[in-house]
Parts: structure tokens; sequence; C-alpha cells
């Protein structure tokens, strides 16, 4: 029947070569036994579209070639955990390394819009890049595992020398019953965290970002900004890499969902690093007069403002001093009570 | 096809996988060629398609289970599938699993 071996030579195109004449015969033995069957039921041979309708439903011959095909795996189910551990860990890393030495670069040169843009458009071709890699890299150990097992077998075993006394510790959270902070939400605060670092590090080359049209006014206003806000500046920038970094590191160790009472003091008190600046400026003086002649159409303005603002950083730090003694207090509690617990 | 039509499809499908394998091996203890077997297992009640059984006996052979040989048969070259002597191991500790967990979803049933 020419239509079963036009059907048949379609099979085989898509058989692994080694074994594809073998099958192809034992193809053809089984459907002509049963096309025999068919024939001797029906008194006659079939017709055209009956024998089109009989190899239309054994199917399309890629899908019937397929079956014969060893199943596949770019990276297996043995090691696809450690796979995605290591991915998540690379690519996390990546973008810490990453985003350390964009702004170190921008630090050491012109901070610009177009310069900043550049660097967060390169980040994800760059995180793709380093996924490529560690993808490829899984395959290729996937690829030598298959064919020779013999050479890795702790990759089958990975998961024996697992015993349950090296489980994390109870979450708090989860102790009190308070639903604890999801994946989800842990890397949209580092996301945001990051997004936030980039629009700081813009401020000083577009204050409108922080002034809105209020920055226009800026050129012809007779103040100016007093030199100590440089230093605060770039403590506040410190502070913000430290949070974006130390949120990152949580996730590579899967401790997002741990409170954070340690974060919020170490923040805390780098934080009052730049408060610390701003109130022990002699004077108050946060701004200054361009020209020193305008003090007496000026002055007045200036003085209140200075003091407003010397008002704010002092709200501001009795804020942050208030949280930090706060979280140092409930963390002691929390020591003390540990310690009970083990004493009993 | 809709979700549910769809997910049972994939229970069903997956719930057979493991027993077509047991059928096959409980039917290869007499000597077969894959229409043979395919027609044996259908009279029994037991309805595989082409593309399912052939390559699973394939796999089967390059597992050790079952052995083969071509031999000639009404003027046409077939290949002949039986049970190997570890395939006859393992399918009575397969059976016998099998009748375990089916005595266990009876008792779980009433």
């Amino acid at each position: 029947m020419e239509l079963l071996d036009r059907y048949l030579q379609a099979v085989k195109k898509h058989l692994p070569w080694k074994r594809q004449d073998d099958i192809i015969a034992e193809l053809r033995a089984n459907f002509e036994a049963q096309l025999e069957d068919k024939e001797t039921g029906l008194g006659r041979p079939l017709t055209t579209g009956e024998a089109e309708d009989w190899l239309k439903q054994i199917g399309p011959p890629r899908q019937v070639a397929a079956r014969y095909q060893p199943q596949q795996y770019l990276i297996g189910p043995a090691l696809f955990p450690s796979y995605l551990f290591v991915l998540r860990t690379v690519c996390f890393w990546t973008m810490i390394a990453y985003t350390i030495g964009s702004v170190a670069l921008l630090a050491t040169g012109t901070v610009s819009g177009s310069r900043v843009l550049e660097a967060v458009l390169r980040a994800p071709g760059f995180l793709l890049t380093v996924a490529g890699w560690v993808t490829l890299g899984f395959a290729a150990i996937e690829f030598a595992a298959t064919r020779r097992p013999e050479k890795f077998p702790t990759l089958s075993g990975s998961f024996s020398n697992w015993t349950p006394s090296t489980l994390p510790p109870l979450e708090k959270d989860a102790v009190h019953g308070k639903k604890p902070r999801s994946l989800a939400s842990a890397v949209a605060e580092v996301v945001f965290g990051f997004l936030f670092l980039v629009w700081l590090l813009l401020i000083p080359q577009h204050p409108y970002l922080l002034m809105g049209p209020g920055s226009l006014y800026l050129p012809y206003s007779p103040f100016q900004f007093a030199p100590v806000w440089v230093p605060v500046f770039w403590w506040v920038v410190a502070v913000n890499v430290v949070q974006v970094v130390w949120r990152c590191v949580d996730l590579i160790r899967g401790a997002w969902r741990q409170p954070r009472r340690a974060e919020l003091i170490v923040i805390s008190a780098i934080g009052l690093v730049p408060l610390g600046m701003l109130l022990a400026v002699p004077d108050h003086a946060y701004f200054t007069l361009k020209n020193v002649a305008d003090q007496a159409r000026y002055g007045a303005a200036l003085d209140s403002i200075n003091l407003s603002i010397k008002w704010s950083v002092l709200v501001i730090c009795a804020i942050v001093v208030l949280e930090l003694v706060w979280a140092l207090a409930r963390m002691s509690l929390e020591a003390y009570r540990r310690r009970a617990a083990s004493m009993q | 096809m809709t979700v549910a039509e769809n997910l049972f499809e994939n229970l069903r499908l997956e719930l057979r996988r493991g027993c077509l394998t047991l059928a096959a091996l409980a039917q290869l203890r007499q000597e077969h060629y894959g229409y043979t077997l395919r027609k044996a297992l259908a009279e029994r009640g037991l309805e595989i398609d082409e593309n399912t059984l052939y390559p699973l006996l394939r796999r089967l052979e390059a597992q050790g289970l079952l052995t083969s040989e071509w031999r000639e048969e009404e003027k046409r070259n077939k290949r002949f599938y039986r049970l190997s002597s570890d395939g006859e191991q393992i399918f009575g500790r397969l059976l016998d699993e099998w009748q375990a967990i089916n005595a266990s979803i009876h008792n779980i049933l009433q």
C-alpha cells in the first residue's frame, strides 16, 4: 500500500538514526497485520479515504516517531533543585556586584540621566547572560551524568545527607500566627530599593526629581545649599546601598521571612550619622545666601528656613533614636526569653 | 476540552501508565508480536493505542524485562516478544504491589 509506505517513510525521518530501520520494520509488520485484519473484516481492500482515516487515527508521523526517542531533559529532575538554587544565588550576587559596580562608576564620574539609564538598561542583558552560562553549565553536567552515570554518583544521592536536625528554627512570625513576609514582597522591596537608589543618584543632576517645578526657581533663588549637604547626601546613598544589599542577602539565604530587627538596628545606627552631621552644622546654616549683600532683604527668611530644617532634623533624629531603642529593647527581651527557656 | 476534562485526562493517563506496563508484562508470559499483543489486551478489555504499546515494548526490552527475536510468520518478518527471566521476577513483585494497592483502595472505599 503506497500510502502506508509514505507514512512509514515520514516516520523514519524522525526516528533515532541508529534504530530507525529496525523500528520501521517492526512498525511495518504490525501495521500490515492490522491492515490485513481490517481488509479481511471488510472483505475488500480499504479505499483511499478509509486508509487515510486509519493512518490519521494512528497519528502524525512526527508524533509516532517521538515516542521512540529517549526522554530528554536539558536539566533533569535530580539536578533541577540544585540548578534553581545556584541560578538564584548567582543572579542575586551578580545583581549586587552590578549595582555596587554601577554606583561606584557613577560616583567616580559625572552622574547624568543617560549614564544611569544606560546602567539600568544594561542590567537585564547582563543578568540574562549570567543565567545563560549557569544554565549551559548545568546542561553540560546533565549531559555528562546521563551518559556516564557512574562518574556522577552523587547526583542521584545529593539529598541523602539531609537530616531533620539541619532544618532552620521555627520562625517567630509563624509562632505568633502572623502572616510571614512573602517572597513577592521581599523581591519587590529589593527592586524598589534599587530604583530608589537610582532616583537618589539622579537628584544632584536633576533636582526636579526631588523638587518638581520648584527646581526651575533654584538658579534665581538668593539661597544656596551649604557644603554639609554633599557628605550627607553620600551617607544617605550609603545607607540605601547597605539596605538593598542586606535584603538581597536575606533573599539569597532564604531568610526574608525572618524579623528584620538586626537590619533595623544597623540602618538606624548608620542613619543617625548624617542626622548628626546636620545637627552639628554651626548656627544650623543649612542654606546660605548666594550674595552676602542680600542679608538685609532675605536674612529673616533664611533664618526661618534654617530653623525649620533644624527642628525637622531634630524630630527625625528623635524618631530614629526611639526606633533604635525600641528595636534594641525587643532584641534584648527576646534574647532574655530564649535564655530563660533554654534554662528550663 | 475544559480545564476539568483536561485534568481528568491527565490523571487518567497517569493512573493507566503503570497498569499498562503490568498488563503488557502479564500478557507477555506468552510470546506475542506487537499487533497480536495489542489485540489480546483489547480482547481482555484493555485498549492500548499503537503509539503507546509499541514504544513501551522497546523500553521494556531495553530494561531487560523482555526478550525479542525476529521470526518469519505467515510470510512476514515479525518481532516476537516474551518475558525474560529478570522480567518474570520483576513482574511477580509488581503484581504483588498492584494487588496490595488494589486491596487497600478497596478497603478505603468500603
